[in-house]
């Protein structure tokens, strides 16, 4: 049992295969662990069994008549709820979208009912992607699965606890601060944002069009590159998919980190904000542990981390309001009170400010991708603290801010967040990388050198 | 705008704006709201804006 819940996909794959393992007994196997450990979690909004197993007979049906599909048949997922699953409601964690039942998937749930997955169910979000944690919604927020006291990271925090509890080996988030990668860092799991256009985001439910990305959550970085594998590719319905070549992240992961050029953006952890010194050590010992596989180590620097958040929060409220202003004027009160008050930063940014933010954008980003000239990956901080207390507001709100992954939306660079440790306290620690657009293929590489180092991945919250 | 905007103000403007259904606890929020908004126009870094710097209203990059 435990060692299906933490089977990598591409563990998964090999037996599913090799028909040693029944995409039945595995979708089974997981499904049980979620009834017995979820009601404490959350990570589930909407949890589908039926729907499960009805993928799982279709999987072993097809596996059984020599017609496998590639690594993903037969394997479980789950997707956010802003992510569309045709004929279930779209929440977004609000009331206001309860009812909201989609008509049809999403690009992104399109690939991966193609490719065969199993789809377990909806998860958790902070409400519209923005509003987090809240405990005034219809749905409970999702909770930490190395301690449940403690906050998981957002929004795509069910996509977070369902993958480190081992509920789900793959879960699908986005992110348009750094929405995948809190999660990830939060809760010990590799989170990936790529460059911004390479994944499609039709039938996703907006945050902020010009910063949204979908990504994928897993345990491992090889899993994690064959869902980008998958999930990239251009859509000519989304208007700012990207035209690039995509794929292939997954063939350079075992050539090592030696001789490439890493740059460690310090300047952002240290002193722009100081981060909490188990932070900061990990990431430290991360530095250390890439130069000791032959990577060549030098500091850069960008602009202050500050700019970057004030680009990112301007353009992101001013889009989200034009989205939510409807409902903010007609249906104020079926927000929760967090999401309202965040939401209601855009409303009266003014026309000349997110112009001015978008063509500092245009500038930040020209600045940070000419590092790429000397470096070929960036490590920098994702959080700057262990995950805060849940019910603790007001460490909510100083925890909220102080990330270093905002700059990567505005930049539109890919970027991920890897496990990097546990606290004393024995909550997760994390790294984020960063590549020059559209090198994502180069980011695993160095991920996955690390990972291969360290195997924080080996290990897994006790849920008993 | 000033930096030091009022609940009154606030409550004006969001009149004008339509946001009528507005409670006090709703009023306070959106004070709370523009003065964080306000904050960060005056952390953008606009004074190396030249007049020709574009906006990017529809980011794309390339490869």
């Amino acid at each position: 049992m435990t060692d299906l819940a933490f089977l990598t996909v591409v563990e998964a794959a090999e037996l599913l295969r090799g028909r040693k393992l029944s995409p039945v007994e595995y979708a089974q196997a997981l499904i049980s662990r979620i009834e017995k450990h979820d009601p404490k979690l959350n990570a589930f909004l909407r949890f589908t069994p039926d729907i499960a197993l009805e993928d799982a007979r279709c999987a072993e049906i097809e596996i059984m008549r020599g017609n496998w599909r590639g690594p993903l048949h037969g394997v479980p997922y789950g997707l956010k709820d802003i992510i569309d699953y045709a004929g279930l409601p779209t929440t977004a964690h609000s009331k206001i979208l309860k009812d909201n039942v989609a008509g049809a998937d999403a690009p992104v749930t399109q690939k991966i009912k193609a490719a065969g997955g199993v789809f377990m169910g909806k998860l958790s979000t902070h409400e519209f992607a923005i509003g987090g944690p809240c405990f005034d919604l219809p749905w409970a927020p999702a909770r930490n699965p190395w301690n449940r006291d403690h906050f998981c990271g957002g929004s795509s925090s069910g996509s977070g606890v369902a993958t480190a509890a081992g509920f789900l080996p793959v879960a699908i988030g986005t992110d348009t601060g750094g929405s995948v990668r809190n999660p990830a860092t939060m809760c010990g799991v590799v989170g990936m944002k790529g460059t911004y256009g390479l994944v499609s985001r039709r039938g996703v439910l907006p945050l902020a069009f010009s910063l949204d990305h979908v990504g994928p959550l897993t345990r491992s970085v090889r899993d994690n590159a064959l869902m980008l594998d998958l999930l990239a590719g251009h859509d000519a319905l989304d208007p700012a998919s990207a035209i690039a070549r995509t794929g292939g992240y997954t063939i350079e992961l075992a050539r090592g980190v030696k001789g490439l050029r890493i740059g460690v953006l310090r300047h952002f952890y240290t002193r722009d904000v100081e981060a909490d010194p188990e932070m900061s050590a990990a990431i430290e010992a991360a530095v250390t542990v890439l130069a000791g596989l032959g990577a060549e180590v030098r500091e850069v620097e960008t602009a202050p981390l500050s700019e970057y958040a004030a680009c990112n929060r301007t353009i992101m409220t001013s889009e989200a309001f034009a989205i939510h202003e409807r409902w903010m004027r007609e249906r104020p009160q079926d927000y929760g009170s967090l999401t309202r008050e965040r939401i209601m930063t855009g409303a009266f940014v003014r026309a000349a400010d997110y112009v001015n933010a978008t063509r500092v954008r245009a500038k930040l980003a020209q600045r940070f991708h000419a590092l790429f000239a000397d470096v070929d990956v960036i490590v920098t901080a994702s959080a700057m603290d262990p995950a805060c207390r849940i019910d603790d507001p007001k460490a909510i709100e100083y925890t909220y801010g102080r990330q270093a992954r905002a700059p990567f939306n505005v930049t539109g660079s890919p970027a991920m967040s890897v496990p990097a440790g546990y606290s004393k306290a024995g909550l997760p620690l994390g790294i984020q990388l960063v590549g020059a657009p559209f090198t994502e293929a180069l980011v695993y590489r160095v991920a996955h050198a690390y990972e291969q180092a360290t195997r924080w991945m080996d290990r897994h919250p006790q849920l008993e | 705008m000033s930096n030091d905007i009022t609940l009154e103000e606030v409550r004006r403007m969001a009149a004008d704006a339509g946001l009528t259904q507005y409670t006090e606890e709703h009023l306070q929020q959106l004070l709370r709201a523009t003065k964080i908004a306000q904050s960060r126009r005056v952390a953008l870094p606009t004074d190396d804006l030249t007049p020709a710097d574009e906006p990017s209203h529809v980011y794309r990059l390339d490869r």
